[in-house]
């Protein structure tokens, strides 16, 4: 057969294989992609004096269900970087907290030497807005902080 | 001598390329595995639904007054008798009077002066002692 004798014998001079040099750029883009795109919390950290407490337990909650809310020395309240005033809080947090299907936890994070006051109108603005979870955020004290002070 | 110097090395001279995407995956998995985003941390409380107004007899409430130096005056029940004691002996307080009386309530109740710090100091002891049924209200009078 002409066929057999003819150029279909002839090996092809092109690579079969994939070229796997660029398979590190790509890996590394992608990296770079999530590591760039990458949210993880809306609002920024106020500047607090931690309280501190011994019984500090880690809260079992998805970040999305906790709404932190920041309670300066000067006693100025903050919520996902803004500003509050007192009374705004339970028309601000009602529609949130029904929004998340009542999951809500509410993170107070509050300055050591702010005045109990503040945080006391702060827990009857959360109770009008049905909120009931509450977290005192605290850092973990350690007894041999306790013992030096 | 000439000859032997101008022998071609067939050993090939680049770097193997291949496993570097292997190396890159490597290096991406173990950070994925090894991030540990700092958890939220505190004391968790339940506040009292709005007008839920519960009556408990004054022989089953521990009052805890917050006072703005500090100092922590303990009453019990209906005596008048004052007791003043550091925050961190609540705890062990805590510990007796609960099991004199397991339908015992901490009323905390913090003087509008005092700093939140007195305020989670009690609360911190009254964690670590196992108090659930803890009441947080501003001092009057």
């Amino acid at each position: 057969m002409g066929i057999r004798q003819g150029g279909f014998q002839r090996k092809s001079k092109a690579s079969d294989e994939i070229p796997s040099s660029s398979m590190a750029d790509i890996a590394f883009l992608l990296l770079i992609f999530f590591m760039v795109t990458t949210v993880f919390q809306e609002d920024k950290d106020r500047p607090i004096d931690w309280a501190q407490a011994e019984a500090t337990k880690k809260i079992d909650e998805k970040k999305k269900d906790i709404l932190n809310i920041w309670v300066e020395r000067d006693g100025s309240v903050w919520m996902n970087d803004r500003l509050f005033a007192m009374e705004e809080i339970t028309p601000v947090i009602a529609p949130m907290y029904a929004a998340s299907d009542r999951r809500m936890l509410i993170s107070i994070r509050a300055d050591r030497e702010v005045a109990y006051l503040q945080i006391d109108q702060l827990q009857k603005q959360l109770v009008a807005a049905g909120v009931v979870r509450v977290v005192f955020a605290t850092e973990l004290e350690r007894r041999m902080t306790r013992e030096r002070r | 001598m000439a000859v032997l110097n101008n022998k071609k090395s067939k050993v090939n001279d680049e770097i193997p390329s291949a496993s570097m995407a292997d190396i890159a995956f490597l290096l991406l998995i173990f950070f994925l595995v090894t991030t540990v985003f700092p958890k939220d941390s505190g004391l968790a409380i339940v506040l009292p639904e709005e007008a839920e107004i519960v009556e408990v007899s004054q022989k089953n409430i521990l009052h805890i007054i917050i006072q703005p130096t500090g100092i922590v005056d303990l009453k019990r029940g209906e005596s008048t008798q004052v007791q003043q004691v550091r925050p961190s002996d609540i705890e062990s307080i805590w510990r007796q009077a609960v099991a004199e009386n397991p339908l015992l309530i901490a009323a905390v109740k913090t003087h509008p002066d005092a700093s939140y710090k007195f305020m989670i100091d009690v609360l911190d002891a009254l964690h670590l002692a196992g108090a659930i049924r803890v009441s947080l209200q501003l001092f009057e009078g």
